[in-house]
């Protein structure tokens, strides 16, 4: 290679560094820095206010023998498979809808979009909590049915589906993914099928789903890391409460941090969230072969 | 574009993110270099009023700049440790007594030492005892603003409905719950108590039968048969319709009692309230309610029990660039009479001497306030030891007490299971 080339790449490379800097910054201070530092005081009994006097497991150790913090993951494990599989449902009926040609279609999408738009905000979760306390909206009208008095955030039976159904009326962002992979499908597919005499379940079983499952798996991998963190609303509705029912994990951390400021075992526990997380979605992302349709010959099952 | 723009570029953006970061509370001077404070505070809509008011005529007085930073309490003292942490404190911070305690250390110093401060600060206002409580090995860390203790206040109006007087003694309350029930309905309760509010209602039931503290020398001072005892009476508040149960509470949705829907409409009909707070809950209720102080509630042993804390005080961060003003500014609002009169007693009646006696001239201590000062120094005995208020005991999300007394009303506790929690929560903490 030519000395002249050589010089004009390397600068390339610098100028590419240079153009990187800003983000670089941001994500060495803000990400990598409190993500390894966190490692480190997961392995102490750091107080915010006492400092360090242990070293050693003993965060992990109690993660796994307390029953707050167990109790705490198993909550979070059962709101993550409540919600997620809920919210790709109604995504994907809803894009179904959506897709098809009709009248103020675009209005219709809109209106759907709109709870995505308010996103895991303050007033969303303000808002569900005055739905659903004993003397709100749902309660009232469903008295009119002659139904009273069930006790949506104060019986721990319900509190946690409450909040599931919350994040499943936020299936926007998801329905915005199905609505682009359905409008992708070859219509070709359905008129072949239609003239072998296929039903239109058959239809959706048997064509729209494989043809989409790369969305389907886009959505899952995504709304499965979001249901693992999910604070907010449990935060502003609930406070982990009643009796625990909706404590999920990111809360227990939140409470070990700023309540009690033992940042060690708020370190330990947002690491071991993180590695299940990631074990989930390596978990989903081995499934891939036995149930996503890729296109292309090479992913092809 | 050349690569210096780019490397400028980029050195300006990366600047903009981190001067972001920058805190802008300490001590940051204004374009005409007046020396510059900032003063943090929790409260309701009129004690932020006040205080509002009291401060910029402090500033236009001194021609000197006054940042303000208040909000509601829910929340507060997370964020507030967090910046006591980071060292990023206001340079004046309305604190509890028991944050003392809770954040200062002999390693690392949070709040300055205001002996150091003692010929701007009048100190000779105070007794002796209450500057004792502000202390931390032997330097004056606050200054105390009020003494508060937890009172029974009660909606005269829900009482005239159901035809009884307001209760005087435990068993008037009792019939009271029944007497709602009967005539009001199922909806009306005589009392309304939070899970802190029935743990603080415990101890003072166990210090009037016992008539001991509850926690002295990092020590408790009640055994388990006798917690037991006190969480039986709780619970027959629940069983006798004068409380409601925490599954009622919590589904009526509201944040705090003061905003909920109960308690404005005279439902709830009663609270037992900090004094120094009890204004946001008068100001809550519609028209058509009638707060007034309960009495010393009789009858529950042979003891005068409840318990008074320093309700509120001002200290000065360890690192701020003007501590003499902050200082004066303090001073200002607690010793002075244009801050005194201004300040008003939103903050409960004041322990300065100097500060009761300009709010006595000027009527700025409404009859019921005065009272219930009254009632706090003649039959409140008790001090509140700084341990029984640590955060991770008393927090709502977690908290012992909130598992303790929400567990026995769900009936997931039994009242010994319920004793045992309490007691091994409340060691770990003072151990």
């Amino acid at each position: 290679m030519k000395p002249a080339t050589q010089i004009k790449r390397k600068r390339s490379v610098n100028t590419g560094i240079l153009f990187l800097l800003p983000w670089l910054t941001g994500f060495v201070v803000f990400k990598l820095f409190p993500f390894l530092s966190s490692l480190f005081y997961s392995f102490t009994d750091f107080n915010l206010f006492q400092g360090i006097t242990k070293y050693g497991l003993m965060n992990y150790h109690k993660i796994f023998t307390d029953s707050v913090t167990c109790r705490s993951l198993l909550t979070t494990i059962r709101f993550a498979l409540t919600e997620v599989p809920l919210r790709l449902v109604a995504a994907l009926l809803t894009a179904c809808l959506l897709t098809k040609k009709l009248r103020c279609i675009k209005v219709f999408r809109v209106i759907y979009y709109i709870p995505s738009i308010l996103g895991s905000s303050v007033a969303v979760s303000v808002l569900w909590k005055a739905f659903f306390r004993d003397d709100g909206a749902v309660n009232t009208l469903l008295s009119v049915f002659g139904i009273h008095n069930i006790a949506w955030l104060s019986n721990p039976a319900y509190t946690l589906y409450m909040i599931c159904l919350m994040k499943v009326w936020q299936f926007g962002s998801s329905m915005v993914v199905f609505m682009a992979a359905l409008k992708s499908v070859d219509t070709q597919l359905y008129d072949a099928a239609r003239i072998d005499g296929a039903s239109k379940i058959k239809c959706f079983s048997s064509i729209t789903l494989p043809m989409i499952s790369p969305a389907v798996f886009y959505n899952l991998v995504i709304q499965l890391c979001l249901a693992f963190q999910e604070f907010n609303s449990v935060y502003i509705i609930t406070h982990g409460g009643p009796r625990q029912s909706t404590n999920l994990f990111s809360l227990l951390i939140y409470n070990n941090a700023f309540v009690s400021y033992d940042i060690g075992m708020a370190s330990a526990m947002s690491w071991v969230i993180f590695i299940f997380t990631a074990f989930a979605t390596l978990l989903t992302f081995k499934s891939q072969k036995y149930w996503v349709f890729y296109n292309d010959e090479e992913n092809r099952r | 574009m050349n690569r210096k723009k780019i490397l400028i570029l980029n050195i300006i953006s990366v600047f903009l993110v981190l001067s972001g970061c920058q805190s802008d509370s300490n001590n940051t001077d204004s374009d005409s270099k007046k020396p510059s404070v900032t003063i943090s505070w929790w409260g309701g809509e009129s004690r932020n009023d006040a205080t509002i008011a009291a401060v910029k005529q402090f500033e236009q007085l001194n021609d000197v700049e006054i940042n303000i930073e208040y909000g509601a309490w829910s929340g507060w003292e997370t964020r507030m440790a967090a910046r006591i942490y980071s060292d990023s404190m206001s340079d004046v911070m309305q604190i509890n007594q028991n944050w003392i305690t809770m954040y200062e250390s002999s390693d690392r110093q949070r709040f300055y030492d205001l002996g150091e401060l003692s010929d701007i600060i009048d100190f000779s206002q105070y007794s002796e005892e209450s500057i004792e409580r502000c202390s931390y090995e032997g330097e004056i860390k606050a200054v105390p603003v009020s003494l508060t203790s937890k009172l029974f206040y009660f909606n005269e109006n829900t009482f005239r409905k159901a035809g009884i007087d307001v209760p005087e003694t435990l068993d008037e309350l009792y019939a009271a719950g029944e007497t709602f029930r009967d005539v009001l309905g199922d909806d009306y309760y005589p009392l309304s108590l939070g899970e802190y509010d029935r743990m603080i209602l415990m101890v003072y039931y166990l210090e009037s039968v016992y008539g001991r503290e509850w926690i002295t020398n990092k020590k408790l001072n009640y055994s388990k048969d006798e917690i037991i005892q006190g969480l039986k009476f709780i619970s027959s508040l629940e069983d006798r319709h004068v409380i409601p149960d925490v599954k009622k509470l919590s589904g009526d949705g509201a944040l705090s009692l003061d905003k909920n829907v109960n308690w404005i409409t005279g439902k709830y009909a009663g609270i037992f309230e900090w004094d120094s707070t009890i204004s946001k809950f008068i100001d809550s209720v519609d028209e058509q309610q009638h707060i007034c102080l309960g009495g010393y509630l009789n009858g529950m042993g042979s003891y005068d029990g409840g318990f008074s804390k320093i309700s509120l005080a001002f200290a000065i961060s360890e690192n701020t660039k003007y501590p003499e003003l902050c200082a004066r500014l303090i001073n200002f609002l607690l010793n002075e009479e244009e801050g005194v009169k201004l300040m008003g007693v939103q903050r409960g009646v004041p322990l300065s001497s100097k500060a009761r006696q300009i709010c006595t001239d000027n009527n700025l201590i409404d009859e019921m306030t005065m009272d219930a000062n009254t009632q706090i120094m003649e039959r409140t005995k008790f001090i509140v030891d700084p341990y029984f208020e640590y955060t991770c005991l008393k927090s709502e999300n977690g908290g012992v007490y909130f598992d303790v007394m929400s567990g026995l009303s769900y009936g997931d506790y039994t009242v010994s299971e319920a004793a045992e929690k309490l007691i091994k929560g409340i060691d770990e903490v003072l151990q």
